[in-house]
């Protein structure tokens, strides 16, 4: 099956393999896969994969998706320098 | 090569004449209109590879072009990183392709 | 300190401004694109009277609006994180920390992708990244290419790219896998098919007219699809894989069965320099998640959404949502939910009249009525899964007040 070589995370280049494996292993939620896997840690702060990887646990047997946002958004949103962070302006 | 410009829409009406700069991609000068996007203007030379992954060296490009995923993402004039889709051209603008050590921070 | 900093210059946002800057408040949006107009820029299609919209003139009338207004925009900037204060809200942007009494997030919506094999290759890219890039650069995405995912958003930016002069090969559904789910399923993808045929009447209510059942439908959808516009829509095709070394070459796709069965001995190879990836779309609510509102879990909103009530009020004090970000609708519909919002803003500053108060009640009623009226219907029940969130608003407001 091509199907479970498909990369999930594309900023850390997580597989869809490796996630399932992830689930299966440790029955775990998305934030344990997040957190063993760095699926979803990338520079686009997991805002391309956090949905797939919710699904992906939740179709695996894992916590179903609920109205608690499973993967917390943690600022900075988005990557900022350290300059902005302290305060230079752009 | 077939132009990758969209000249004339028969809705949209035809594309308003626009400056013409230069902007360099790794070193390789690019011919680029106002208005362009880094991005957009390097899809229309041609370019779709704009960065090889940090730890798999796969080839990324485009991917979202509104600055949500972060693919396009490339250094400009050798200090800051820039999303290649949010950023306008200008005349001698200095683009490199972005290969970081992995979890350096951008 | 403004009276209102708005993140977003779509619809939604631009028509808040002009709401709240009519009634005299101070209002800046600040948005991340190059321009102002959001997902409105790309957007252009035939009314059913055979007139166009053209979102690029749209973007720009509410645009000038809001510059005659008084209102400041600014492009290019991102925001990052946000807090409450004593006297509103701060915002931390790429250009500075700006302070508001009042925050309209109006972010919209973020795609949703379906992962495939060999889907990071240069020049396979979301179905609205073609759009923006054809419609609002006016750079063609390729010459040739293969559209994954079959729904309202990818019908009709194919045919926003044809227009462009782009061939769109065809359009088919994605690999069956554990994510993609109903977006490779024929039945389910025909029911929502069906829900376009007022896109394109001749050729969709000719299918639809023929098979009252989407699952008849399905089993009798023919091998090789019907087109629309010329674009073969293949409901009974399957992208099982990109490929490429170095960019896009091609897509290797089969035939499925009506449940999405792939039929052995039917792959073939078909050539395309980019793809594009049609998954629909997703609330983008990130800022308000930061900010520490409610959320309530809506499929038929398109996922997570912070709770809010008709007047666009969220749980946090001061901060208001409207557009996609409380839903995925069409762009009228944002809109409608952007003069909401800042009318209700307006009104909790306290530079309503009386008169001003009952625009609010009309401005809710026009968004129902927009709702109801809207040429693309993204998901079924969206009225009533609104209605279901607005109780709960307000059952876990009156329970603050008593306790």
């Amino acid at each position: 099956m091509t199907n479970k070589e498909t990369v999930i995370c594309r900023c850390e280049d997580i597989t869809m393999r490796e996630i399932q494996e992830t689930v299966e292993r440790f029955q775990c939620s998305s934030r344990e896969v997040k957190l063993r896997t760095r699926a979803g840690m990338g520079s686009c702060g997991g805002r391309t994969c956090r949905g797939m990887v919710d699904k992906l646990v939740e179709q695996l047997g894992g916590p179903p998706i609920s109205n608690e946002i499973a993967l917390s958004y943690r600022p900075p949103v988005r990557p900022v320098s350290f300059g902005v962070l302290g305060g230079e302006e752009k | 090569m077939k132009s990758m410009r969209v000249q004339e829409h028969p809705i949209l009406g035809n594309s308003e004449k626009k400056e013409a700069v230069t902007i360099y991609f790794d070193g390789k000068p690019y011919t680029a209109y106002t208005g362009d996007t880094v991005a957009s203007a390097l899809l229309a030379s041609g370019v779709r590879t704009l960065r090889k992954h940090e730890e798999t060296a796969s080839p990324r490009g485009i991917y979202c072009n509104i600055g949500h995923c972060f693919e396009c993402r490339v250094q400009l004039n050798g200090s800051e990183t820039v999303r290649a889709c949010l950023t306008t051209v200008a005349d001698g603008m200095y683009v490199t392709s972005l290969t970081l050590p992995k979890g350096a921070s951008i | 300190m403004i009276d209102l900093l708005i993140v977003g210059a779509g619809p939604a946002g631009l028509r808040a401004a002009i709401a709240a800057a009519e009634n005299g408040l101070h209002v800046s949006i600040i948005d991340e694109f190059v321009k102002p107009g959001g997902r409105l820029l790309g957007q252009l299609h035939e009314e059913p009277d055979g007139s166009w919209v053209n979102g690029v003139e749209e973007a720009e009338r509410m645009y000038h609006r809001a510059i005659q207004l008084g209102v400041e925009i600014s492009t290019g900037v991102s925001v990052y994180d946000l807090a409450e204060t004593p006297a509103g809200w701060s915002i931390y942007t790429t250009d500075g920390v700006r302070e508001s009494r009042c925050l309209l997030l109006a972010t919209g919506a973020s795609e949703t992708p379906i992962p495939i094999p060999g889907w990071t290759l240069p020049g396979v890219m979301s179905i609205g990244a073609a759009q923006v890039m054809g419609n609002v650069h006016r750079v063609k995405p390729g010459h040739k290419g293969v559209v994954i995912g079959v729904n309202v958003l990818s019908v009709a930016i194919a045919r926003e790219m044809q227009l462009c002069g782009v061939t769109v090969d065809r359009i088919v559904l994605p690999a069956h896998n554990l994510i993609s789910a109903d977006a490779s399923n024929p039945e389910k993808m025909m029911e929502s098919l069906l829900r376009l045929s007022h896109l394109a009447p001749s050729s969709l209510m000719k299918i639809g007219g023929k098979f009252v059942s989407p699952k008849l439908a399905a089993r009798f959808y023919p091998r090789n699809g019907f087109k629309i516009w010329g674009i073969p829509i293949q409901l009974r095709k399957t992208a099982l894989e990109i490929i490429g070394e170095e960019q896009v070459r091609g897509v290797r796709i089969a035939a499925i069965s009506a449940t999405g069965s792939v039929i052995p001995g039917t792959e073939e190879i078909v050539d395309a320099d980019f793809v594009c990836i049609a998954g629909g779309l997703t609330p983008m609510a990130e800022l308000a998640a930061v900010a520490g509102c409610r959320f309530h879990y809506v499929p038929q909103l398109g996922g997570h959404v912070p709770l809010h009530n008709e007047r666009m009020q969220t749980t946090l004090k001061g901060l208001y949502v409207a557009g996609n970000i409380t839903g995925v609708e069409s762009a009228k519909v944002a809109g409608a939910q952007g003069r909401v919002a800042g009318l209700s803003i307006a009104d909790e500053l306290g530079v309503l009249s009386a008169a001003g108060k009952e625009k609010i009640k009309e401005a809710v009623d026009q968004t129902v009525h927009t709702r109801k009226h809207a040429l693309i219907q993204f998901n079924q029940g969206i009225e009533e899964a609104r209605h279901a969130l607005y109780t709960e608003f307000q059952q876990l407001t009156d329970k603050k007040i008593s306790v």
